[in-house]
């Protein structure tokens, strides 16, 4: 662990270093959050709470430290990745995204790109900002807070534009297409522990932790860990997404993808403790904006994931939320609402999967600087997860969060 | 002797530079702001001379700023970025091809444009970004305000009138006629329909 996270450092040196040296921009972000947090146990720390903190993150802590590093390799080549380092649950330093990207210039009024190595699908349009952060809330939204921890693609991206500028249209398309391998555990969380809304995102080498539930003990699941490696290659299988982007004027933007890690639910990883889920399912995004300063982002993600021998667990989900965010002057305020579901559809008593349940996240951001901003954060939410009662806890929880944050973008 | 005298008359008259007002209008008759207009001297074989100090386009708020720089040939030209992120600027016009990728902490050498002609200028990374270098044979150019009028200063003669827009057809295509410059303003319609402009609503969020 310490080598690895040595090496790591090692490599931010010379990336840091490089830098000057080779043309490449380098962009950081510090983020450190006071919370006043609820007093169920974070899923991060293996409790039932559906938020990052908990009441023992009652203290300042570092919520995103981002080096977001874009080096040009040649004159259509690039090298892009995203370290993060986190202190929650355990100090660690990890990449999120690591992918080298070839957008050859092209005298054709289509454009068109490829990324190849580790990264996320472009689904959202809550997460421009550097190291796929939210410039809204700092709370992510239900899906995106899925889709940070348990969603990557280690693979291959084509996509092919049809820029609106360079046709002199108000319509602009993009078309996307990738394959990949790994992902294959990505759907355990949502199982086993429901939605939840966060901003820790998973990187490479780490995994999520969830309440040690009862269904875990039965003889079928005994091979399932506590915790998902939501990234790990199980089955061999390659998996697939296709996606398409329409832009009107870039006032209004609309993305719809589907998504299918094509996992074989018969495989197992049993030093690991992983199976591969089965885990499909189509995402539409849209981002209107009202005027300059007020935006509307709405998003629906709706799917089915399987695991195990003759469909021991079969379930559907499905979350969307819309948000509405205004910025005046140095000041943005967002405001969200979450609903998120998961419908249990097996015959396994002894594993009940279903939850559902809603959430309010309000925010305030002041820019004090061109560098430096604060923002405050409250947010609540209600959660009804059956395979709670089974562990001693009500099934029917209310959690409230408020934050305070500074950040820094170097 | 004559001939002499007529020379010399010649010189003094055309040193003589009226002040010009040309208007552009469309097919419609009304006024064409964005217009590039210049004046080119007929029986001339002056040397084009171009100010040593570079003309620059700049990339702010991921768009090229001007949209539309007018310089006379084997102008030098830099390209300032003034924004945090990268720009990656590109052209593939037989007046000049080039790439560039540019960053607010390195500027590059101005580039030098040999060559008249229009220059569209894309960027690879915001592919929204579009801009026109246009380089023209003559030292008397600007465009048009929202009046669609310019003022420029020619020494009286004869001369052929140009005109280019970005909403032509074909942007190499330059509209021109053969006009005499003495103070009567002058007024030029354009023959070809415009395709307007779209504007788009960009913020920085939007390259993602």
């Amino acid at each position: 662990m310490i080598t690895n996270n040595l090496l790591k450092l090692t490599l931010l040196y010379c990336i840091v270093f490089f830098s000057g040296a080779l043309s490449a921009q380098v962009k950081g972000l510090i983020q450190v959050r006071a919370v006043q947090g609820d007093d169920t146990l974070s899923f991060q720390e293996g409790g039932i709470g559906l938020y990052r903190h908990d009441a023992k993150s009652d203290e300042l802590i570092l919520s995103q430290g981002i080096i977001d590093f874009n080096v040009d390799l040649a004159s259509s080549w690039s090298a892009h990745g995203v370290l993060n380092i986190n202190q929650d649950p355990d100090v660690a330093l990890g990449l999120t995204q690591a992918y080298i990207k070839y957008q050859p210039l092209s005298n054709s009024n289509y454009k068109w790109h490829v990324r190849v190595g580790g990264f996320y699908p472009l689904m959202s349009l809550e997460n421009p900002d550097i190291g796929w952060t939210s410039p809204y809330n700092y709370t992510n939204s239900a899906i995106n807070s899925w889709i940070g921890e348990e969603l990557r693609t280690v693979g291959v991206e084509v996509t092919v534009k049809r820029p609106a500028k360079r046709f002199n249209s108000a319509h602009g398309f993009s078309v996307i297409g990738a394959t990949f391998k790994g992902n294959d555990p990505a759907g355990t969380l949502l199982a086993w522990r429901g939605f939840a809304l966060h901003d820790r995102q998973t990187t490479f080498n780490e995994g999520v932790r969830f309440a040690p539930i009862a269904a875990l003990n039965e003889s079928q699941l005994r091979w399932q860990a506590n915790q998902v490696l939501p990234f790990e290659e199980v089955d061999g299988r390659f998996g697939y997404y296709v996606g398409m982007h329409w832009d009107y004027l870039k006032q209004s933007q609309f993305r719809i993808y589907y998504y299918d890690n094509n996992g074989d639910p018969t495989k197992l990883n049993i030093s690991s403790g992983q199976y591969a889920w089965d885990t499909r399912f189509t995402s539409a995004a849209w981002l209107y904006k009202l005027n300059k300063k007020t935006r509307l982002i709405a998003q629906v993600l709706s799917g089915k994931t399987e695991m195990g021998y003759n469909a021991l667990i079969d379930n559907t989900y499905y979350s969307h939320y819309l948000m509405m965010s205004h910025k005046e002057g140095k000041h943005r305020v967002s405001l969200r609402y979450d609903y998120f579901k998961v419908t249990d559809n097996d015959t396994t008593v002894f594993d009940p999967n279903g939850s559902h349940g809603e959430g309010l996240t309000a925010t305030w951001r002041y820019q004090l600087s061109e560098k430096l901003q604060v923002g405050v954060e409250g947010a609540t939410l209600k959660s009804v997860v059956e395979n709670r009662a089974e562990i001693g806890f009500k099934q029917s929880i209310s959690q409230q969060q408020v934050m305070l944050n500074m950040q820094w973008k170097l | 002797m004559i001939k002499y005298l007529i020379f010399i008359i010649s010189m003094v008259l055309s040193w003589q530079a009226a002040a010009i007002q040309i208007t552009i209008k469309n097919t419609k008759d009304e006024p064409m702001a964005n217009a590039v207009v210049w004046l080119t001297a007929k029986n001339t074989s002056e040397v084009i001379i171009a100010p040593d100090a570079p003309y620059a386009m700049s990339q702010k708020n991921r768009e090229f700023t001007p949209r539309i720089l007018v310089v006379p040939q084997n102008a030098k030209v830099e390209f300032p970025n003034a924004d945090s992120i990268m720009h990656h600027v590109y052209s593939f016009s037989k007046a000049k091809t080039f790439e560039l990728k540019l960053y607010k902490e390195q500027p590059k050498a101005p580039l030098v444009f040999e060559q008249t002609g229009v220059v569209e200028l894309g960027c690879n990374i915001h592919d929204w970004m579009l801009g026109y270098i246009v380089v023209v044979d003559s030292t008397i150019f600007a465009i048009t305000d929202i009046t669609g009028k310019v003022d420029l200063a020619a020494p009286l003669g004869e001369y052929t009138l140009n005109v280019w827009h970005s909403g032509f057809g074909d942007i190499s295509n330059v509209e021109s006629e053969t006009v005499i410059v003495n103070s009567a303003p002058l007024t030029y319609k354009i023959k070809q329909t415009i395709t307007e402009q779209i504007d788009f609503a960009t913020d920085e969020f939007d390259d993602y």
